[in-house]
Parts: C-alpha cells; structure tokens; sequence
C-alpha cells in the first residue's frame, strides 16, 4: 500500500491530519487554477476551501483508478458550476479588469501570459481541458471523465484550443518583431 | 516537449499564488468540523449488529419459554396418549338432581304452557330451597 492510499484510509477514518498532509502538495496548483476562474482572489480561496471539504466528506467515494489531483479538479468544478453562471466568464466579464485576480498573481514577462490568452480565446470547458493536459499532465480519459465529455470531444478540443493558442502565440511572436 | 506545451507550464509556474497560513487556519478549523460522510454508515453498521443479535435472541428465548411452559402443562395428556389403557382416575363430577317432572305433551298447547310454568316455578322454589338448606 503506497502512503497515499495509507493517508486515504486514515483520512477516511476521520483523520484530519492525514488528509491535510495528503491534499498539501495539490492545494496551490488547485488554487492557480482558481486564481484563473474567479472573480476575485477572495472567491479563489474560498472555492479552494469547499473544494477540500466536500473533498474530505466525500472521500469514501474516491475511485483509485483516478489520480486524486483529478478527483479534486472534478470537485472544484461542480463547486463552480453549483454556484451557476454567476461563477466563471459571465464573473469575469462584469469585474474589473484591476480586480482579475489573475492579472494580479502573473508575474512581470515581456509577452502577455498565454493562459490569459486563453481565457480571453476559449470557453471554460476547453480552458480547463488545456490546464489539466498541460499543467497538471492528465490523460485524454481523466480530463473528459472530469468534464463528463467523450474522449473525442476532448481530443478534437485540445487540438483546436493548441491551434488557437498557437496563432496568438504567433501573432504576439510577429507583432513584437513589427514594433521591434 | 514542443514550444506551446512549454509556453503553457511556463507561464502557469508564472502565475504566482500561495495558500496563506490566515487560509491554511481556516481550511483546518473547517475540517475538524466536518465528519467524513463515511462515518455515520460505519456507527450505523456498528450499532445495527447488537440491536439484532438482542432482537433474535429475546425471539428465541421467548419461543423455547413458551415451548417449556406448554410441555410443563400437559404432561398427563401426552401418557394418555401413549398409553390409553393406563387412564388416569379422576374424581367423577357430580351431576346434579334436578326434581323435575318430564313435560308431557298431551294437552292442548296453552295448557301444556301453563303446566311448564308451574312446573318450571316449581323446580324454582326447590332449587332456591336447596340453595338456602345448603349455605
């Protein structure tokens, strides 16, 4: 039995201790990802602590068959979608842009950041499909279980969502060049 | 790795967030309130079992009490049975004399009601003289 499935189990068993030290290493990659769908900084923390209640309550139902980063991502996004379409893009549309908590976390680099390229470009199912493959290095099979998508939806997304990027990638590349 | 897989993880390294101590506190005070939805199952497991093993038990001690108590009280039946011959002698009952004349239907029928009244008054007043020579 490997220490994250001792942990499990002693969590199960009511230890909070155990399950603070087993969801310690996913906490801050959790609330990144957040930081990216949230109106405020504020509502990032607070999706990050239902995140780890539900998570904690619900925990017999953890199948072992998934990575246990991907069962908390799955958690996080019904907690946003639970909250309805006052949570996400709708959100984000009606905050001020000074109050993006994303703009607030990104460090200073010469090109814009390219997951707020992607925000801006792609849908939150399709953004989040994107972060889980190339953040957190999920499969095609984890990433459409999480967003209860078939395999081919993700695939045929995470392709054109690649393109899409690419080409800002590009015109950001061409248009540094220009003023250059 | 290819340039926009290595763009994508460099700039969400990039974004730059950090689970306060003040959060840390509250997520931890959170959790000690919450009960795992595990657990109440597993008590109601635990309790369920005695709660059965006294239910059958106070069943099957119930059944064998009644089963003692009818064996105990017909133990004369179960020899008679077995042996008819050997009949037990039980005090005969009394059967009580009753000094009443049998009706005799010959009259016309108010005549015979007439006569069972009387008769039936009769056997009234014997029994009530019986009764009161007897106590």
């Amino acid at each position: 039995m490997s220490d994250t499935e001792d942990l499990i189990e002693a969590a199960k068993a009511g230890s909070v201790s155990a399950f603070t030290e087993l969801v310690h290493e996913y906490r801050e990659g959790l609330l990144r990802f957040l930081v990216t769908r949230s109106g405020s900084f504020a509502d990032a923390e607070d999706a990050l602590q239902d995140a780890l209640i539900n998570a904690y309550r619900y925990l017999d139902s953890y199948d072992s068959r998934w990575r246990f980063s991907t069962w908390l991502y799955r958690i996080a996004l019904r907690n946003l979608a639970s909250q309805g379409p006052a949570a996400g893009a709708a959100e984000r549309e009606l905050v001020d842009e000074e109050a993006d908590p994303l703009l607030h976390c990104i460090a200073h680099s010469e090109r814009q950041n390219l997951w707020l390229t992607a925000r801006r470009v792609l849908s939150d199912d399709v953004f989040t499909a994107m972060w889980l493959r190339y953040v957190e290095d999920a499969s095609i099979n984890d990433i459409s279980r999480v967003l209860d998508r078939s395999g081919s939806w993700t695939k045929v997304n995470l392709l054109r969502a690649r393109k899409a990027l690419d080409a800002e990638l590009n015109k950001a590349a061409n248009g540094s060049k220009a003023y250059g | 790795m290819d340039k926009l897989k290595d763009a994508l993880r460099h700039d969400a390294a990039r974004i730059e967030v950090q689970v306060s101590a003040e959060l840390d506190n509250r997520i931890r005070a959170s959790l000690e309130n919450t009960r795992p939805a595990s657990q109440p199952r597993r008590e109601q497991r635990k309790r369920r079992f005695p709660f059965w093993l006294a239910s059958g038990l106070t069943g099957v001690a119930a059944s064998a009490l009644v089963i003692l108590l009818v064996r105990i009280n017909q133990p004369e039946q179960t020899v008679v049975a077995a042996n008819p011959e050997q009949q037990p002698a039980g005090e005969p009952l009394e059967i009580p004399q009753l000094r009443m004349e049998s009706a005799v239907f010959t009259a016309p029928l108010e005549r015979e009601l007439d006569d069972l009244e009387s008769d039936l008054k009769k056997a009234k007043q014997a029994v009530s003289e019986e009764l009161r020579l007897s106590f």
